[in-house]
């Protein structure tokens, strides 16, 4: 038995150095991962303003052509919200891969693309919870002190809103790390795909799949065990 | 230096305040009372601007703040207090004080924070300035709260209620604060419940009843002889 295993394991990883398969896949998926973070971090950030600001402002404040330009921007927003979040993910990929982006030669791109777009709408809605469970009037003590909108809300709302979404963010992001294993549908060798070629070589499923999950297991820790430093320390101000 | 013509509010088609008007004078320190929906509230923070009036005009040193589009730069000159102190809670006391004057480019940071301690000194705080506003009771939230627009050197201060959401025994040391101010010669319009408070501190009492001024007078005579009937109810419940 524990000879069997050891065969199949030196088959799958050591043999013609199929490890690299793993590895190589591993670091496809968190350079996708980390970009199309941080392209969605400033996606969702842009339209959970966009839409804050619209809706704080009364209907009389919205005038000129600062208003007409805000009003246009939400529709947008609403609009990208409902298509991404209503569409599946793997079919907005295979869209921009085979459609929209069709001549860019960079998968990774694409991907980066793809589910930074994609993570960009639930963040916006996350980031938008988050500002809006601040009390209001936090942003009229700053705005009574003379601070303009933009200062009170970079200083007093969004960190601590921020704070409060913490737990949601790093839900999106978990979500995020693991969805990007759909990349093989555009032949972007990835973790997942890496496990998967090394399967279709080996005829052994087993070890190179429990070897996929159990490095995305340990990925997801790391991040779950990060973020409950950073959030420990960002309770500080709520220490009694 | 301030004077509100013909001050409308709806909200909705609901008439909240209903052709207000009111001339507040320098170093007067006008209290407004009143049952609740009677408008008060909304009309101090139509003064600086918070809810924004359906018509009227609000004169600020002769500038009229429903027109103007540097409304931040009138409102640093006027302090607002509010019934839930509203302190920043990511921010620790000094950050708090200082953040406005720092941001705002009217200080350098030593000057804030120097000044800032001096103010906390005044209301017995200064030990407080690296605590967060949720480890202060919130007798000292609201007398940071104070300090904080005082540290604009505000030209006048609105109170809404300062002491609606305090417990009773903490209720004192926040009034001591605003009489040492009033006595300092501030301008001021309070908002409040507390008639013996009103009495004490102001110069004039307002009554506001349906969204207008129905009564005012020195505190001597508004309290001794009310000469409306709904006034006339009202102290009789409060008093």
């Amino acid at each position: 038995m524990f000879d069997d295993l050891k065969a199949k394991f030196i088959l799958d990883f050591v043999e013609k150095d199929r490890w690299m398969y793993i590895t190589s896949g591993l670091k496809t998926t968190l350079i996708v991962t980390m970009f199309a973070l941080l392209l969605g971090l400033f996606l969702g950030l842009l339209i959970a303003v966009i839409r804050t600001v619209h809706d704080q402002l009364k209907e009389e404040q919205l005038h000129g052509v600062g208003g007409f330009v805000l009003k246009i921007a939400n529709i947008l927003c609403k609009i990208y919200l409902t298509v991404i979040r209503g569409t599946p993910t793997l079919v907005q990929l295979l869209l921009i891969y085979f459609v929209f982006l069709v001549s860019c030669k960079s998968k990774v791109l694409v991907a980066v693309i793809a589910f930074g777009v994609n993570s960009g709408a639930y963040v916006a809605e996350i980031f938008r919870s988050g500002i809006m469970s601040i009390d209001k009037g936090q942003m009229e003590a700053g705005r009574s002190l003379g601070l303009p909108y933009g200062d009170t809300m970079m200083k007093v709302v969004m960190p601590q809103a921020i704070k409060n979404c913490l737990p949601a963010l790093v839900n999106e992001m978990i979500t995020l790390l693991k969805e990007t294993s759909i990349c093989g549908y555009i032949g972007l060798n990835e973790l997942t795909r890496g496990g998967d070629i090394i399967r279709g070589v080996t005829f052994d499923a087993l070890l190179p799949l429990l070897v996929v999950a159990a490095i995305y297991l340990a990925m997801v820790m790391f991040i779950t065990w990060l973020m409950s430093k950073l959030e420990r320390r960002l309770r500080e101000s709520d220490n009694r | 230096m301030i004077i509100v013509n013909h001050l409308h509010k709806d909200f909705g088609d609901q008439q909240i305040l209903v052709d207000v008007n009111e001339h507040i004078k320098e170093g007067e320190k006008v209290v407004i009372v009143g049952p609740s929906g009677s408008g008060k509230s909304t009309f101090l923070r139509c003064l600086n601007l918070l809810e924004r009036p359906t018509s009227g005009e609000i004169l600020f040193e002769g500038v009229d703040i429903t027109k103007t589009n540097n409304i931040n730069k009138i409102r640093q000159h006027m302090g607002m207090v509010f019934q839930n102190f509203n302190l920043f809670n990511n921010l620790n006391i000094m950050d708090n004080i200082t953040l406005a004057p720092i941001r705002l480019n009217l200080m350098s940071k030593d000057e804030a924070k120097e000044n800032a301690l001096a103010l906390l000194k005044r209301v017995n705080l200064q030990d407080k300035a690296d605590a967060y506003p949720a480890q202060l009771s919130g007798g000292q939230k609201q007398r940071i709260a104070i300090v904080r627009s005082l540290a604009m050197n505000p030209k006048v201060m609105l109170f809404d209620e300062p002491t609606s959401a305090l417990d009773p025994e903490m209720v004192g040391e926040v009034l001591d604060v605003i009489k040492e101010l009033a006595d300092s010669g501030m301008t001021m319009v309070i908002v409040t419940h507390e008639m013996g408070f009103a009495r004490e501190v102001g110069t004039r009492v307002l009554f506001m009843d349906g969204g207008n001024v129905m009564e005012q007078n020195t505190p001597a005579e508004f309290f001794a002889n009310p000469q409306c009937q709904r006034l006339q109810d009202f102290l009789s419940k409060v008093l």
